[in-house]
């Protein structure tokens, strides 16, 4: 994240067009996922097998920028004006400037494949815990339904 | 450019026993103006062998099994709630 609340108008520019080049290379980073390469991984030899993995490959981010600037604040009657603060005097305005951004990615193998003496087989990777996690709530979603649902019976009669 | 596009590529081929395996995979792009979003899963396995190719699916079996048992749970919630109108008289 970039902040140029303290930086002159043309060091804001400057610093935000920096901030969007950054922001392209990471937008780069972030498609390079929709290549083969992301998915298979590299050969690996064992034993008499060859085996290349499959996985799955989601990546996504995104980025934010904003720039604001508007007339400085009267100062306070009743404090005396800073001595040492140069070209105070001649600072009409104020403002400021943020960039900012976030991303991630995340994989989960699919499957295997096998090339050996006796052929090609795709051996599926099964992710037990994600499974069980889909069934633990589902069951509970289910199980929340139906006791409201009783409740709601119980009360009518 | 497409705001959302999908588009199908093959990784390099391995040539090993002499078998050619050209795995294949598709990719779902979303491009927003200040970010992006990539979705890329492998799809299948192209064996060239003898001069003949053959397609090997690579199914995803913890997909399935997740969207099987959210089915599961939608067909057994729409049941209970349509047993319970039908009990109560359409008041529930």
């Amino acid at each position: 994240m970039t902040d140029t609340r303290d930086a002159s108008p043309d060091e804001a520019v400057s610093l935000i067009d920096r901030a969007a080049e950054q922001a392209g290379k990471m937008l780069e980073k972030i498609f390079a996922a929709a290549q083969p390469g992301a998915v298979f991984g590299q050969p690996v030899e064992a034993g008499s097998y060859t085996l290349i993995t499959a996985a799955e490959v989601t990546s996504g981010g995104g980025f934010g920028v904003g720039m604001a600037r508007g007339p400085a604040p009267k100062p306070d009657a009743q404090q005396p004006p800073p001595a040492e603060a140069p070209g105070a005097a001649r600072k009409q305005f104020i403002g400021g400037s943020g960039f900012g951004g976030g991303g991630g990615s995340m994989g989960r193998p699919v499957a295997i494949i096998a090339v050996g003496p006796n052929g090609v087989t795709v051996r599926p990777v099964v992710d037990v815990t994600k499974v069980v996690l889909a069934a633990l709530t589902g069951s509970a979603a289910m199980l929340g339904l139906q006791r409201t649902m009783r409740r709601a019976r119980k009360d009518e009669s | 450019m497409d705001v959302l596009g999908t588009s199908e590529a093959s990784a390099e081929s391995v040539t090993m026993h002499g078998v050619t395996v050209t795995p294949q995979s598709r990719a779902l792009i979303l491009r927003l103006p200040k970010g992006g979003l990539v979705w890329n899963r492998p799809t299948a396995v192209l064996v060239e062998q003898e001069g003949r190719v053959r397609r090997i699916p690579i199914v995803d079996i913890t997909r399935i099994l997740q969207v099987g048992l959210l089915g599961l749970a939608v067909l057994t919630t729409s049941a209970s709630v349509r047993r319970c109108r039908r009990r109560t008289g359409g008041a529930a």
